[in-house]
């Protein structure tokens, strides 16, 4: 605490910031665009080895024997681990490990290990997974339902009596997070102190984690995130990898480098859980939604799944959900940008979409009817108009005609809340020299956490934002919150602003004497430092850092509950052409609205609500996990097989952020970026052409075979 | 990846004498693997699909040096009737060398429609024309398919929606190479160390010979060039074009491609060259269609029944059937765009 606070932090009228709520180009895009950023994967160390896991290629069985004895004979191996001697659960789950001199080794250790297996029954479908002849795989069964909200008999009542009725099943296939650099980390242990360079979300969990493998204190533990190569939340905890990297290091003393594979990444470190819905609904003639029931099965492989339920963000009189989860011998689903929103979003607004059509109806304006929150309305009414709706020909049905290239329209919205939690502990310090950094533990996803944490700092001070040097990423640097959720701004920009805070105060009261004034009439602007009293006077920001002698300033900040909210909104269009002969999709325009609080980077927000859309186009173009149902294969456990849209499946991309929302606290605005884009492009395929794909990814084939069944 | 030999010979003589002379059993030849590009053979390396003992790297040998390779003068194209490509040049310079482009149009698009701008520039012709099935049941290591030496083609009853439609049986592989379907329908010729192959000749169905190969080639058997005849290019009034179909535009494998030559007398179709890629074991030449559509007037009529015609031995397996429409769709393209 500074002595006798002057005032509580607040953030500025947003049109006296000079630094926040503009566009700031991230601070780490040179270092990351040559090369010169150091990730967890690029770290070496010397007398470092390098680990391996090896892979069970079934879905579930019996590890009759697992002999590392032949990895002794590898040139170059050091040390094999039995990570799985019993039973396997699921497609790809790691067996053993091996440690060796260089990665080509451990490789070929890998491959010498001998295991022979015993495979009994096993599910990789619902269909199998639901089968009784399969073996349990979870210790509820390998069905249950866990959720149950509204009154079936007065839902379905309010379904059959209404003017229109549509019944659909929507799935969606198992997406992967696909980020740049795979999981993993580097462990050096010297049997007291622990270094660690992790590729997380969470630092501070890594250092707890870690401390607990190597039965050490946390306070000899380092962690180390100085860059990261996406996250999107699969890299919360420090997984098989981080626990046997550990062993390695503990039974080894030398330093370990762990980092999975690609097919590693696909097969055994989460992914977003696939689904069905089932959902039945009924409107009247005046376009209200009366009723709707809503069966929900999840498939989260060994784990539970998401899905947030039904009927999502729309207002429905009378409805019921039923929801549970299907196990499969497949990975475990882990927390993915915006859990269970994208699934539960793409059945509802398809099911929204019929319903509109079945009263014949605009689309836009049947959305409206049922959705009770004014902005949900102001933001379609933005996409709408940005997308071209309004002279859209085919508001009400679908283009039916064949032989040419259709163009359809098509929306979705989303909801989030983003709020902090008062987890951070920041730092701002203010050097002789003139130099400022701000630090602190919390990492930066790539979201451009770096950048604003020295903006926040550089605002105060009235200095450019390439003035201040914000540090992120280090164990050292205090406690921070695991970046899950989108709370990292609303978490780590009010504790930054504590300190950027403080430390103004008591720079003020350092120099009120020297300016001959009190410290509240100290003003930091343009890179100066002046007294109200005589502005005429005026200190460069070197010449008044120079007076602090051998004494920095430094202050230590804490979540300010005030400066942050939560709860936005968000709304996606879509304009596609779909050719009639082939069923080729091409994503024309995406245009996204988020709400989000106090802007604190204009750039890198819209850049957010590019990436959502982006990530939401894959989803809806191509991306599937696919295992081989009969055989149990892994087929697409690499990216020429699993694929990601590239430079040319870009649409024109408008990211709009919506000023209307004028709170002044910051919200975190990641994820819902990524619930409706899919949503929007599948209701604009049905809209270009009157074939709705019920399962996603939207490929050419289902979309030709539904053509060639309505011609 | 295992870990292998790499010889550099600098002669074809020695390249070839590197090579082992015999099959002895399907899989014998996999033991030396040739190198130009590398584009297939090191991923089938590192996915441990191809575990050769010994590489010879071609890149060192002299007389396949050079690109695009026209022995004559520029105006004795049409003379020597022959445009020479050699084994190594890469699928860049073929895409932007202005001949091909002027001569037959087919070619150049189907170079420019294969994988990304870094691949082209380092994938050789001679290396796209042997480059080993994408069927992800073949590229996934824990299978032994038929193309691996099992008794089984997994697609068959499996997830085939990228599997043949046509000419399938016993393996259901379709041949990833744009440059084939182009090439066959140009009439191109396959000079090896030991012969000169119609390119119709170079490639192998299933049904016809051992299973786990695509083509021809004896294991010591090395292509050195592909002739063009110019009696099929534009100068000689051929009109062609190549489309082909992708899941992902920006880099892909064709799930369906047509190349179509024609030669027009007036607005009639005088010749006719069709052939279809995606969907089969090899590149499929049409040549019932291209008499149909000989004589004929580029119309709705003639596009649907040259669809029909092409795709009339069609035999879908479960998931693919939209290959059938999608190819007639594409045949329908062509012969409009060339119109």
């Amino acid at each position: 605490m500074s002595p006798n606070p002057i005032a509580q932090p607040e953030w500025k009228k947003r049109a006296d910031m000079k630094v926040l709520n503009t566009d700031l180009r991230r601070v780490d895009g040179e270092a990351k665009a040559t090369g010169r950023a150091v990730y967890s994967h690029d770290v070496r160390l010397p007398n470092m080895l390098y680990a391996k896991f090896l892979r069970c290629p079934h879905p579930a069985a019996k590890v009759v024997d697992l002999d590392l004895g032949p990895v002794s004979a590898v040139s170059g191996a050091i040390h094999a681990l039995a990570i799985e001697s019993e039973e396997t659960s699921f497609l790809g789950q790691p067996v053993a490990a091996v440690a060796a001199e260089s990665l080509e080794a451990a490789e070929d250790a890998i491959r010498a290990i001998r295991v022979e297996y015993e495979t009994s029954g096993w599910a990789v479908t619902e269909e199998q997974g639901l089968d009784p002849a399969t073996p349990s795989i979870g210790r509820r069964g390998n069905s249950f339902v866990d959720r149950e909200t509204g009154d079936l008999d007065e839902a379905s009542a309010a379904v059959a009596s209404a003017d229109v009725m549509v019944e659909s099943t929507y799935t969606v296939p198992v997406q992967h997070h696909c980020c740049l650099e795979t999981h993993g980390l580097v462990v050096d242990f010297d049997g007291k102190r622990a270094k660690v360079w992790a590729s997380t979300q969470h630092v501070t969990g890594v250092s707890q984690q870690v401390a607990g493998e190597l039965s050490i204190s946390t306070s000899d533990v380092e962690v180390i995130t100085d860059y990261m190569g996406g996250g999107f939340g699969a890299k919360f905890g420090i997984g098989i990898e981080g626990q046997t990297a550990c062993r390695f290091a503990k039974e080894l003393k030398r330093p370990i480098h762990l980092m999975l594979d690609r097919a590693d990444e696909f097969l055994f470190s989460g992914n977003r859980s696939g689904g069905r819905q089932i959902l039945k609904a009924g409107a009247n003639m005046d376009g209200r939604i009366v009723g709707m029931t809503a069966e929900i099965w999840r498939h989260g492989g060994i784990a539970r799944g998401s899905n947030p339920g039904q009927p999502y963000i729309y207002s429905v009189e009378s409805s019921h959900m039923q929801m549970g989860s299907v196990h499969t011998n497949t990975d475990a689903n882990r927390a993915m940008r915006a859990p269970g929103h994208p699934q539960a979003s793409f059945a509802i607004e398809g099911i929204v979409d019929e319903l509109a059509y079945a009263l014949g109806m605009d689309l836009l304006d049947f959305r409206m009817r049922n959705l009770e929150d004014p902005v949900y309305h102001r933001q379609l009414d933005r996409v709408a108009k940005e997308v071209g709706w309004y002279e859209h020909g085919y508001r009400a049905e679908p283009n039916r005609s064949r032989g040419g290239k259709n163009v359809g329209i098509g929306f979705g919205i989303s909801v989030w809340g983003g709020g902090g939690r008062p987890v951070c502990v920041t730092s701002v310090r203010i050097d002789p020299d003139g130099s400022v950094t701000a630090s602190t533990g919390s990492q930066d996803l790539g979201t451009g956490t770096r950048t604003y944490v020295g903006a926040i700092a550089a605002e105060e001070f009235g200095l450019k934002a390439s003035q201040v040097i914000g540090r992120v990423g280090h164990s050292a640097y205090g406690p921070a919150n695991g970046s899950g959720g989108s709370t990292t701004v609303a978490s780590l920009a009010p504790a930054v602003k504590d300190a950027a805070h403080k430390a103004r105060e008591q720079f003020a009261e350092r120099l009120a004497s020297w300016l001959e004034c009190s410290a509240e009439q100290v003003r930091f602007e343009g890179g100066e430092v002046y007294s109200t009293a005589e502005p005429g006077k005026r200190l460069s920001w070197a010449e008044a850092c120079s007076i602090l002698g051998s004494r920095p300033i430094e202050a230590s900040g804490e979540f300010q509950g005030h400066l942050q909210t939560q709860g936005v909104h968000g709304a996606q269009a879509a304009m596609v052409e779909v050719d009639t002969q082939t069923g080729a999709l091409k994503v024309l325009k995406m245009v996204g609205i988020q709400d989000c609080g106090l802007p604190l980077n204009r750039l890198a927000i819209r850049s957010q609500i590019n990436g959502g859309m982006i990530e939401a186009l894959g989803y809806a173009l191509f991306e599937e996990r696919v295992i081989e149902p009969w055989l149990g294969y892994a087929l697409s456990a690499n990216f020429n097989d699993y694929k990601l849209p590239g430079c040319k499946e870009m649409p024109e991309l408008v990211a709009i952020i919506d000023d209307d929302d004028d709170r002044q606290q910051v919200i975190g605005m990641a994820e819902p970026t990524i619930i409706p884009g899919h949503s929007a492009i599948a209701n604009a395929v049905h809209n270009a052409c009157g074939v709705r794909v019920y399962d996603l990814p939207l490929t050419p084939d289902k979309i030709l075979m539904g053509l060639t069944k309505k011609a | 990846m295992k870990n292998f030999e790499m010889l550099m010979p600098t002669t074809m003589k020695d390249a070839v004498e590197s090579l082992p002379e015999e099959r002895t059993n399907p899989l014998s030849a996999q033991a030396t693997r040739i190198l130009a590009g590398g584009q297939d053979l090191l991923p089938e390396m590192k996915d441990h699909l191809a575990e050769p003992d010994v590489v010879v790297n071609l890149k060192g040998v002299d007389e396949l040096s050079g690109s695009v390779r026209n022995p004559g003068s520029e105006a004795s194209i049409l003379g020597t009737g022959r445009i020479h490509i050699g084994a190594l040049t890469s699928i860049a310079a073929l895409a932007s060398n202005a001949e091909i482009r002027e001569e037959y149009g087919v070619l150049s698009k189907s170079a420019e429609s294969i994988a990304t701008p870094q691949i082209r520039t380092q994938a050789t012709i001679g290396g796209n024309l042997c480059q080993r099935p994408r069927c992800w049941y073949y590229r996934n290591e824990d299978t032994v398919c038929l193309k691996r030496g099992g008794d089984e083609c997994f697609s068959y009853a499996g997830l085939n929606k990228y599997n043949a439609i046509l000419g399938g049986g016993p393996s259901y592989i379709v041949h990833p190479s744009d440059l084939a379907t182009a090439l066959l329908a140009i009439g191109a010729t396959v000079v090896t160390t030991q012969r000169a192959l119609d390119l119709s000749e170079f490639f192998t169905l299933p049904s016809e010979s051992d299973p786990t190969r695509e083509n021809v080639l004896e294991p010591n058997e090395v292509i050195e060039t592909v002739l063009l005849d110019s009696s099929l290019g534009a100068s000689n009034g051929w009109k062609s074009t190549y489309i082909k179909f992708m899941e992902r535009e920006s880099f892909d494998f064709a799930i369906s491609a047509v190349a179509l030559m024609l030669k027009f007398d007036g607005d009639k179709i005088s010749e006719a060259r069709l052939c279809l890629g995606g969907v089969a074991p090899i590149p499929w030449r049409c040549e019932s269609t291209e008499k149909l559509l000989v004589g004929r007037t580029i119309d709705d009529k003639l596009c649907e029944e040259a669809g029909e015609d092409a795709l009339r031995g069609a035999e879908p397996l479960e998931f693919n059937e939209y290959k059938i429409p999608l190819t007639k769709s594409l045949i329908a393209k062509a012969l409009k765009e060339l119109a």
